[in-house]
């Protein structure tokens, strides 16, 4: 066991793991971060999708020892009250059903929206074909891509 | 008959007065001493407090299907209450609860019961406004959350009357809102758990955390009789976080600090078993069993006989339909919390079976089943899987073991491999034509296999009826053949196998829409008209219990027809395929899916034309919802992963090698609502998925000239 120091959500914390521990496995045991969660626990549904300079990181493909000294933001830390742009537009178009995979596949879209802020149809299907919704929600999750853009473009 | 009790008493519980209605579903009876147990435990109740908050207790549990916000809405309907200012809690298992989840039923099965409590309460806040003011109780009504006196301008909150109405005794037949007076059923709602959802708060079962918990993987036989032949139980023990391994009668259990620490522990145990005997469990034997035992009799679940004068049959087309095993694969995999403690235990856990689940947990433990305390959570994809309640009892016992409360979670492998998979079934259908090519005859045989989620009714209860139930679809084939006959032949199946969404319905729809289509293009006509015609005749049919209106099918398939351009051509290389069913006599959905081949000869469901004739809508969000998940579950079956077993063991394990539809498979979707006015409700979790592969087969047919007469599409299928 080792002790590892890393931001989430900007807070500083440390954590006592096994240093090949999923980041995943810290965040929701550790932390009581639930938000983030397991589907796969092999980086191939995007359920535990977190973000790192906005860019989007399957959290169960990094270890402990890797995530020391990092900064990371999940679901909980998105915005406060719901209110980020792709919050937003999932609450519009109503995109939730179980709702289970939702908060990795915000997380997904935001950082397709923070890599390629007005994406096309292809961009949008090509990034989040990596998630799985097994709902079926995609139809509304597109909907709710295009409106976040929007809003997230109109604003700049 | 509603039954009321007349005393109440004011509930100190609840820090003042409290008005309780309790409602089963055919009761109706107010509360005596707040809910205390055993003494006013309805399954369902709704509390409003004095300051005005309604607490509507769920009597069912929510897996995506919107049954926490379609509920509260029929209530808060009947209610006049104030949408922003209802509270929901969810049940718990008792000995006459029916939390069951499943067969879409809920909104069905609520609807009265909901409304009745709901006027109920709001005509005895009513009455108690009417006598504080001294007025009569007809020139007083309620809206949203307040009951007003229209003459005097007056208005009392809900809150400031409910002590007075806890004196007043409950209404026998309190009086329904008339369907024009609605003001929250049929508008579009947003989902109740939407804000937690999006913001990470939705708590499921894998969520939970208790006080003093430790987590659980179970490493389990990999077939029936499987024994270990070998671990690495040393190097386990001394993984970190590793507390114990415990060998149970279920797998071997290996119990940990922390989720990690028990999956690591697992992998490095590393768990050798013994070679599968060479019976053991293969889907190809299964095949050639279910194939000899399609072409019996069976059970004969329908029979009409041709009536005198029918002409002869001359020629015979026949086919063998396969539908085959799947996983459910809802993205939250198999777990539970379970803490045993003496004589008892309580649970949290993602469930659609909570009576189900108490009992089975009470007869493992050997305790009374009251003193198992079942808290159901959110469900992270339900689909008929967790009906079966193996991964509760698999908690029970490690949490028994290790004399803790214990976190049981199941890897993805697991989950895949351990299923209580969808079963495989062949169907045999024949049809008989007269000297003038006309059809006379239907033949659809179903072998199948019971489900072994629980105990199956002895023998003696076999009737009719019971086969019928195994074998939705298949008997109440709604076209007008002279003569029919359908009929069931079960077949063992060793594996775990129940139902899954839309239960029995997708094989036998899959088999009996794609033979129609054969039939009609047997004749050269098109097949969607050659259904309609086969619609015509008796307006209301009687199929078992299954009433089936003719006149709803042909509804939505004249509006599909009317709003796909059917009857043109679509583009080079793609097809157009329909196919309708009525789900249950309940709900009625017709498709016309266009597909198109790539170059590879990949099929890609373009768009689908729906129509839904679901009754009386409560949320046409909610309907939508459902029928755009409904045909991506369809895409799934049709044109991705089936389960295969050797060795008595599945082959897939995760959704690398198991594929579900993904976001660049999602079709363009135009859902047509009908009916919507209709004076009661039917569901809609289920009813989307039956007709949408065999739309999609019928449409693939169109294209390629390949009949797709098993699952999923595979690119041999279409070779020429």
């Amino acid at each position: 066991m080792s002790k590892f120091d890393f931001t989430v959500n900007g807070v500083r914390r440390a954590v006592e793991a096994d240093e090949d521990t999923p980041l995943l496995w810290l965040l929701r045991d550790n932390l009581g971060l639930t938000g983030t969660k397991f589907g796969c626990g092999v980086g191939v549904c995007g359920a535990c999708t977190i973000l790192e300079n906005g860019k989007a990181l399957r959290a169960c493909q990094i270890p402990a020892s890797e995530a020391a000294s990092r900064s990371f933001v999940t679901i909980e830390g998105l915005s406060p009250d719901a209110s980020h742009p792709c919050q937003r537009a999932w609450l519009a178009e109503e995109v939730a059903q179980c709702g289970y995979c939702q908060a990795g596949m915000i997380m997904t879209a935001c950082g397709l929206l923070h890599e390629n802020p007005n994406p096309s149809d292809d961009d949008i299907d090509h990034v989040m074909s990596d998630s799985v919704c097994r709902c079926g929600t995609y139809t509304r999750m597109r909907k709710a891509i295009r409106r976040a853009a929007l809003e997230m473009s109109s604003k700049k | 008959m509603m039954t009321s009790r007349r005393d109440f008493v004011k509930t100190a519980v609840f820090g003042g007065a409290s008005l309780l209605i309790g409602f089963d579903g055919s009761r109706l009876f107010g509360a005596t001493k707040g809910n205390a147990p055993g003494f006013f435990t309805p399954n369902n109740w709704i509390r409003i407090d004095g300051d005005g908050l309604v607490t509507l207790t769920i009597g069912k549990c929510e897996m995506g299907q919107g049954v926490r916000t379609s509920l509260a809405m029929i209530l808060a309907e009947e209610l006049e209450a104030d949408w922003t200012r209802i509270r929901l809690v969810q049940a718990k298992p008792s000995a006459d609860s029916d939390l069951g989840t499943g067969g879409s039923d809920s909104v069905t099965s609520s609807w009265k019961p909901l409304r009745q409590a709901g006027a109920a309460a709001r005509e005895m806040l009513v009455d108690a406004a009417a006598a504080r003011w001294n007025v009569d109780s007809a020139t007083c009504s309620a809206s949203s959350g307040a009951i007003v006196h229209t003459p005097s301008n007056r208005r009392l909150d809900y809150g400031s009357l409910v002590a007075d109405a806890t004196k007043l005794p409950v209404p026998e037949n309190p009086p329904l809102k008339n369907a024009s007076n609605f003001k929250i059923v049929g508008q579009r709602t947003r989902r109740i758990d939407g804000p937690d959802i999006v913001s990470g708060k939705a708590q499921y079962g894998i969520d939970i955390k208790i006080p003093g918990m430790v987590y659980a993987a179970l490493e389990r036989p990999p077939f029936t009789s499987a024994k270990a032949k070998g671990m690495q139980e040393e190097k386990a023990r001394v993984v970190p976080g590793v507390r114990s391994i415990l060998h149970l009668p279920r797998g071997i259990a290996i119990v940990a600090d922390n989720t990690w620490s028990a999956i690591k522990g697992r992998q490095i145990l590393a768990v050798e078993w013994d070679n599968p005997p060479k019976d053991a469990f293969d889907s190809d034997e299964h095949w050639k069993q279910l194939e000899v035992a399609s072409r019996e009799t069976g059970f004969i679940t329908r029979e009409e006989k041709s009536p005198p004068g029918t002409p002869p049959v001359t020629k015979t087309l026949e086919a063998f339909y396969r539908y085959p095993f799947y996983a459910h694969a809802p993205v939250e995999t198999m777990n539970c919390v379970a803490d045993v403690r003496g004589n008892r235990c309580t649970i949290w856990v993602p469930t659609q079976a909570p009576e189900r689940l108490q009992n089975q947990v009470a007869k493992l433990l050997g305790i009374a089943p009251a003193n198992v305390d079942v808290n159901i959570t959110l469900v992270g994809g339900g689909f008929g899987r967790r009906l079966a309640v193996d991964y509760a009892i698999e908690a029970a016992d490690i949490s028994r073991a290790t004399k803790a409360p214990v976190q049981l979670l199941w890897s993805r492998a697991d989950d895949m491999k351990y299923g209580h998979f969808q079963a495989a079934s062949v169907h045999y259908l024949a049809a008989g034509f007269d000297a003038e090519n006309k059809p006379v005859s239907w033949k659809h045989t179903k072998a199948g296999s019971f489900h072994n989620i629980s105990p199956l009714d002895p023998p003696e209860k076999r009737d009719t009826g019971w086969y019928q139930d195994w074998s939705w679809g298949c008997y109440d084939v709604p076209y007008a053949f002279p003569s029919i006959k359908t009929g069931y032949v079960p077949v063992e199946l060793a594996v775990k196998h129940g139902p899954w969404r839309s239960v029995f319905a997708p094989s036998s729809v899959f088999a009996r829409e794609c033979f129609i289509d054969e039939i009609a293009h047997a004749r050269n006509i098109d097949p969607l008209a050659f259904r309609l015609e086969m619609l015509k005749g008796t307006d209301v049919i009687k199929a078992g219990a299954t009433t089936i209106d003719r006149r709803r099918l042909r509804r939505v398939l004249e509006t599909v027809r009317d709003n796909s351009g059917w009857g043109s051509q679509p583009n080079n290389r793609s097809g157009r395929g329909v196919a309708c069913n009525a789900y249950f006599g309940h709900t009625y959905i017709a498709y016309v899916v266009d597909i198109g081949l790539d170059h590879g000869n990949n099929v890609r469901v373009e768009r689908v034309v729906a129509a839904v004739d679901c009754g009386r809508v409560i949320n046409p969000t909610g309907v939508e919802q459902q029928m755009e998940g409904g045909i991506i579950w369809g895409i799934s079956s049709a044109l991705k992963g089936e389960i295969i077993f050797r060795g008595g063991t599945a082959q897939q394990s995760n959704f690398a090698d198991f594929a579900v539809a993904r976001m660049r498979d999602t079709p363009a979707i135009e859902i047509h609502i009908i009916g919507a006015d209709a004076e009661r409700p039917f569901g809609m979790g289920e009813p989307p998925v039956p007709p949408i592969v065999p739309a999609i087969a019928n449409a693939v047919f169109a294209a390629t000239g390949k009949r797709i007469r098993s699952l999923p599409i595979r690119l041999e299928q279409l070779k020429a």
